[in-house]
């Protein structure tokens, strides 16, 4: 045997030695607050992240994957066991749900927004932009000329990406990509920002991020994005933070819904009785028609309503058609609530139409002994704010009824045409 | 050992080896022996081929091989059942297996010639016809045919038993445990009847969707039931382990239930596709796969394999053992011809011609023509080519009926001069019947034709025994006109039908190997006076062979003339089905069968007319107006014989664009400021395309370029790169805004053919060229730019020698935990 083959067989008992050292190394475990325990191998950790790289393997199969800490109960590391969150205590109660539905203290929701809502969501990366060429990414605060979809920006976002939810991701990225190529010129950016938060706010729903951008645009009350902030506050939990906001400014007529939405009920026809007297009554009296309706002061509602019917009063002739169509839609919808009650609704497929943001939108209603099982927008003109298109009638369903429907974010009006549609369709089933 | 000694040993080895090859084949293909196993399910096939023809040749020996009473053969194919008939004067019943077996099964039915008495087959028969009397069998193969080739044609082929699969919500799960070593995540389910069985494959989607609607990057799981117990479930992941779906498994989802379904919800949908190819156990083009002219003239004009050209080769093997075999047994046109001479043809003699004349050569010469016109790229075997002529028949005589009767007469497209042109060819093939039985395939077929050349290899003939006696019955009963005046055979001819076989009285007749010369009647006695180039002879063939090039040359130049013109600047280019090959080469190998109408759901695929003039009458185009291409269907592909329409699977013919919608941006409802509309954007939407997008159009801007709420509509915009052209949204557009509403005059969205708005490829995948049509596409920044925001964090990794790697102090006396 010569110099060489001893070398490798050395080499080979080190690396055999190697190999055994990490395999016992791999024993590193996981707790999870929910119960689950996984054995593998703790990649990285990463502290100011609060995060960690974890690799296991699942019945044969290698994975990777990151963990917040927020989701771990204690780790075993190099034989060391840390305990990082308590375990809930035993009252059976879901720490997740409670951070979705629950109320958090400020520190809290300033917190997420300013982790979670500064971060980028995962799936930006991978996204391809696919804008026209032609777009001119400098996008002024003021749009010359006409309509153009492929030239300005803020109108290729309302006419392209709004509609079409494919757009979605890649019109995220290009606002993105705006805010790159606006450093430094602070009016642009703050504009950006802003759309960067409406974005976030009216497509995803995702409150972190949108109330974080619209934090750096410094969105103002008399604006509906300002309104759109106290929102997020709102849905993230805290409506100190949300009522903080809006006090002693003068508020747009989109927060009396908001008002409305927080029990506020007050406050919202304060601001009612502001916009009484201005040009955008109409939307404020609806908004005050909703509102009340929300909280079940059904009467009143009707009211606000009527007086849209009243004065009769628009820009032009298709805003009244359209103001005058969702009032008597609503007052309808509210006559029809006790007809409306699914245990009275007698089995079968129910359809009818109400006012919608573009047009008359149809529902479908399918009801089997006394529960909804099915709602359905069949057809509708909505081009945009998707979101209540599927959320709505999901709610329908989860309450089995039509009275308790928080407006989904920036979608009110469609959210809105839903219900109405729903109780008119119930309601032809109470008939029989 | 004497002669008739010798053949019976050879016959006897053959058979023994054959019949040994046979369960040796079988036996490996049973078993799975040695290579066999990495064998594909083709080469299978083509194995459990060879095995069945073995079988049937070493059983055909036997029956020769080991019959003591008939004159000695090698191989020995009476089939014209002599089991039914009077027995020969003075002789015994057959010794032979086959005979002795089928004697035991007919008991009482043969019949009794002492007594001049016919037995009950034999009478049954004589009901049916004289033909049915005399070669039962071959009857009964042809009345086999006829109705496989109906069954596939009215059944198979009929696309709308096909019903869209329900995807199905079995409950919605939530998570309990999991166990890491099995895999294995459990579920409480929640569900009226949980009906999930073990080993069943399900679907897991999150109940509550906080993302948009993107269906690519939707979370959605498959898992297979491994334990099912009550409200419980135990799942295991099918394929590769995603992150996201470890969280699924492991709990740590922010979707906190799930909705379990039988089906992916997201799967493309492909029942059309599914419901064919259950149906379809035999190919539904089988016939036209077999007709060797088919293959043969196509793949010449095209100058390429024709994969068909197997099929071709096959069925001229078989005819070295059953010459012209097609014509007498198989051919659905042929019988269709012999019903349609029983029914008229054969009811007046007004119109008969002698049996001789200049025409009986006709099908060499028209076989000519064609084959020489392919090679001057221009295809018109489809015109007389048999099986496609009967099959366009069928097609534009009787699927109007099969569609007006079972699903409504509005749903049968309308005719055009290329319908009438076809039917007048049909019936002109029929009608030949009135001037001789079986006219056309005597004497016109060009498939026919094929078979006679093949004849020339023939390994087995009819022979006439010298016990004959002139009686002349054969030479009136032979639907071929394939005997002499001397009664033997012109060899060419004979199908090998043995109708003469079973109406010859001295049992003169056998059909065995081709060099048997045992107790053979003298030729030419009575004189046949018949040259060795057959009946007219040499003038014939000068004449017919001019005809046939000065034919061939007439066909090309017409064609190239008044065909297509694709070279000119503005060329008629339809919109063909989905895979057809590049338009030139689909020109030359389209056989204008028709199957592909027959199979296509809701008549996508119109024949063309004279559009294309002669070059492209009877190919079929998509006619969009009237039906869009189903997204769940490939059938055109799987029953085009020729492959001009390429066999794609579902998943390819998704991808192969046929054309481009374009919207007409002056007539388009919102693009003329008219009204809304998105009837075509909800159609694409709802196939799966996702091709058609909103825009807005004709919107207000206020001072700061804002759009004025409630001015301009949304209107379509169609995505290059998605659209496959399948044309639903102009169905759309066509039925309600211009049929029903009468608001437009022609559909505002249309799919056009041409260069870059269709994909043609001869070979390779569709789907490849999608995904690399979708790289290409521009994008608007180059991929090295980094598009990140935030600024990287500087990653804090920890050395293992740190104690509290975590930052988190386990002891709570130590630090103030920020948990």
């Amino acid at each position: 045997m010569n110099k060489l083959n001893v070398r490798l067989l050395w080499q080979m008992c080190a690396s055999l030695i190697a190999v055994c050292g990490t395999c016992a190394y791999a024993q590193d475990s996981v707790e999870f607050l929910n119960g689950t325990k996984l054995t593998g191998k703790i990649l990285e950790i990463r502290k100011a992240a609060k995060e960690f790289d974890f690799e296991t393997s699942i019945a044969g199969q290698s994975v990777s994957r990151t963990y917040q800490y927020s989701a771990i109960h204690a780790v075993t590391y190099n034989g060391k066991r840390f305990v990082i969150n308590q375990l809930p205590s035993n009252s059976g109660n879901d720490p997740k749900s409670e951070t979705v539905r629950g109320e958090k203290t400020e520190d809290e929701v300033r917190q997420i927004i300013d982790s979670e809502g500064a971060s980028e969501p995962d799936w930006l990366a991978t996204t391809r932009m696919n804008h026209p060429k032609s777009l001119e990414l400098d996008w002024p605060l003021k749009a010359d000329g006409p309509w153009n979809e492929s030239k300005n920006v803020g109108q290729y976002l309302w006419g392209r990406v709004n509609p079409n939810p494919s757009r979605w991701r890649p019109g995220i990225k290009l606002l993105y990509e705006c805010v790159r190529l606006h450093e430094g010129k602070s009016d642009l950016l703050k504009r950006d920002y802003s759309a960067l938060g409406s974005k976030y706010f009216e497509l995803f729903q995702d409150y972190p991020r949108a109330a974080y951008w619209f934090e750096k645009a410094g969105v103002r009350m008399n604006q509906p994005t300002g309104i759109h902030l106290a929102e997020c506050y709102y849905r993230l939990g805290n409506k100190s933070m949300a009522m903080k906001l809006m006090r002693g400014q003068s508020l747009h007529f989109d927060s009396i819904k908001l008002l409305g939405e927080m029990g506020e009920i007050d406050e919202a026809l304060n601001v009612t009785r502001v916009y009484g007297n201005t040009r955008a009554f109409n939307e404020a009296f609806l908004n005050a028609g909703d509102a009340l309706r929300s909280v079940g002061r059904l009467d009143e509602a009707i009211e606000y309503y009527q007086k849209v019917l009243d004065r009769n009063e628009a820009r032009n002739a298709e805003y009244l058609a359209r103001y005058r169509g969702r009032a008597s839609d609503s007052i309808n919808a509210i006559r029809l609530f006790d007809k409306a009650d699914v245990s009275k609704v007698a089995n079968g497929q129910y359809t009818d139409k109400a006012v919608g943001y573009n047009g008359d939108l149809h529902v479908q209603v399918t009801v089997a002994d006394g529960k909804i099982t099915t709602v359905e927008v069949i057809k509708h003109k909505e081009k945009q704010f998707y979101a209540a298109l599927t959320d709505t009638p999901r709610q329908i369903m989860d309450t089995q009824g039509i009275r308790d429907i928080d407006g989904t974010s920036g979608a009110t009006i469609t959210s809105q045409a839903i219900v109405n549609a729903t109780a008119r369709a119930l309601a032809q089933g109470a008939d029989q | 050992m004497t002669q008739p000694q010798l053949t019976k040993f050879a016959s006897r080895i053959l058979a023994i080896s054959f019949l040994v090859l046979a369960v040796l084949l079988a036996c490996g293909l049973g078993m799975r022996w040695g290579s066999v196993a990495e064998w594909n399910d083709a080469s299978r096939v083509w194995g459990w081929l060879v095995t069945g023809v073995c079988c049937f040749l070493g059983l055909m020996l036997v029956q020769s091989g080991w019959n003591d009473q008939r004159s000695p053969a090698v191989l020995r194919l009476d089939w014209f059942l002599p089991v039914i008939r009077r027995l020969p004067v003075n002789t015994q019943p057959g010794n032979s297996l086959l005979g002795r077996l089928l004697r035991k099964l007919a008991l009482g039915v043969q019949s009794d010639w002492q007594r001049k008495r016919r037995g009950k087959a034999r009478k049954l028969l004589r009901q049916l016809g004289l033909s049915w009397v005399a070669s039962p069998l071959r009857r009964l193969t042809q009345t086999i045919c006829l109705l496989l080739f109906c069954w596939l044609f009215f059944y198979v082929c009929w696309p709308y038993h096909a019903r869209p699969n329900q995807t199905q919500t079995i409950g919605s799960v939530t998570f309990t445990a999991f166990d890491q070593d099995s895999g294995v995540a459990h579920f409480t389910i929640a569900a009226d009847e949980p009906t999930v069985r073990i080993g069943q494959h399900i679907f897991l989607r999150p109940t509550d969707k906080t993302t948009p609607p993107t269906s690519t990057e939707e979370l959605l799981g498959e898992f297979t039931v491994v334990q099912n117990s009550g409200d419980q479930l135990a799942l295991k992941p099918v394929g590769q382990l995603s992150p996201m779906l470890l969280d699924v498994v492991t709990g740590l989802s922010s979707n906190r239930q799930f909705e379990v379904t039988d089906r992916s919800p997201l799967a493309w949908p492909d029942h059309y596709a599914t419901s064919l190819e259950a149906k379809e156990f035999v190919p539904a083009e089988i016939f036209l796969m077999i007709d060797p002219l088919v293959s043969l003239s196509t793949a010449i004009a095209s100058r390429s394999w024709v994969w068909s050209l197997g099929c071709a080769a096959a069925i001229l093997l078989v005819c070295v053992v059953i010459p012209r075999g097609f014509c007498g047994y198989l051919c659905p046109l042929g019988t269709t011809i012999d019903l349609f001479d029983w029914a008229l043809a054969g009811r007046t003699k007004r119109f008969q011609v002698p049996a001789d004349g200049w025409w009986v050569h006709i099908k060499y010469y028209l076989l000519a023509a064609i084959l020489l016109s392919a090679c001057g790229g221009i295809l018109i075997s489809g015109f007389f080519s048999a099986i496609p002529v009967v099959t366009r028949g069928y097609l534009f005589l009787l699927d109007p009926l099969q569609s007006g009767v079972a699903r409504g007469w509005h749903l049968v497209p309308g005719f055009n001069i290329g319908h009438l042109l076809s039917l007048g060819l049909f019936f002109g093939v029929l009608g030949l019947g009135f001037l001789r039985p079986r006219f056309w395939c005597k004497y016109v077929c060009p498939s026919g034709a094929v078979f006679s050349i093949g004849n020339l290899f023939r390994a087995t003939e009819r022979k006439v025994e010298s016990s004959c006696i002139h009686c002349n019955k054969c030479v009136e009963i032979c639907p071929f006109d394939a005997i002499k005046p001397d009664f033997t055979t012109r060899t060419t001819d004979c199908t090998l039908c043995q109708s003469c076989a079973g109406v010859c009285p001295t049992h003169a007749i056998k059909f065995v190997e081709r060099t048997n010369l045992v107790q053979l009647k003298v030729d030419d006695e009575p004189p046949t006076n018949e040259t060795a180039l057959g009946r007219r002879g040499f003038l014939s063939l000068t004449a017919g062979t001019a005809a046939s090039v000065a034919g061939a040359a007439g066909a090309t130049l017409l064609g190239k003339a008044y065909g297509a013109n694709l070279g000119s600047d503005d060329p008629f280019l339809p919109v063909r089905p989905p895979g057809s090959v590049p338009e030139q080469e689909f020109l030359e190998m389209c056989i204008r069968c028709g199957e592909c109408f027959k199979a296509c759901p809701n008549n996508v695929l119109h024949p063309e007319s004279f559009q294309q003039g002669f070059e492209g009458l009877w190919t079929p185009m998509v006619e969009a107006d009237w039906a869009g291409c189903e997204s769940s269907c490939n059938a055109c592909g799987q029953v085009c014989p020729t492959g001009a329409i390429r066999a794609l699977p579902l998943d390819e013919k998704r991808h192969a664009r046929m054309g481009l919608a374009i919207v007409n941006e002056s007539t388009c409802l919102p693009f003329a400021g008219r009204e809304a509309c998105d009837l075509c954007v909800q159609e694409c939407t709802a196939a799966g395309y996702d091709a058609i997008e909103y825009t807005q159009v004709g919107v207000q801007v206020d001072p700061q370029g804002h759009p004025i709420e409630g001015t301009g509509y949304a209107a379509p915009v169609v995505l290059e790169d998605k659209c496959v052209g399948c044309g639903l949204c102009q169905t759309r557009c066509f039925a309600i805004n211009v049929k029903e509403r009468h608001v437009l005059s022609e559909s505002a969205i249309i799919v056009e053919a041409g260069e870059g708005k269709e994909d043609r490829l001869m070979s390779g995948s569709y789907k490849r060229l999608h995904q690399q049509r979708i790289q290409l596409s521009p994008s608007p920044f180059s991929a090295d730019r980094s598009n990140s925001l935030a600024p990287v964090e500087d990653a804090d990794t920890t050395s293992i020698a740190t104690p509290d790697p975590f930052g988190v102090q386990t002891n709570e006396a130590e630090s103030d935990s920020p948990f």
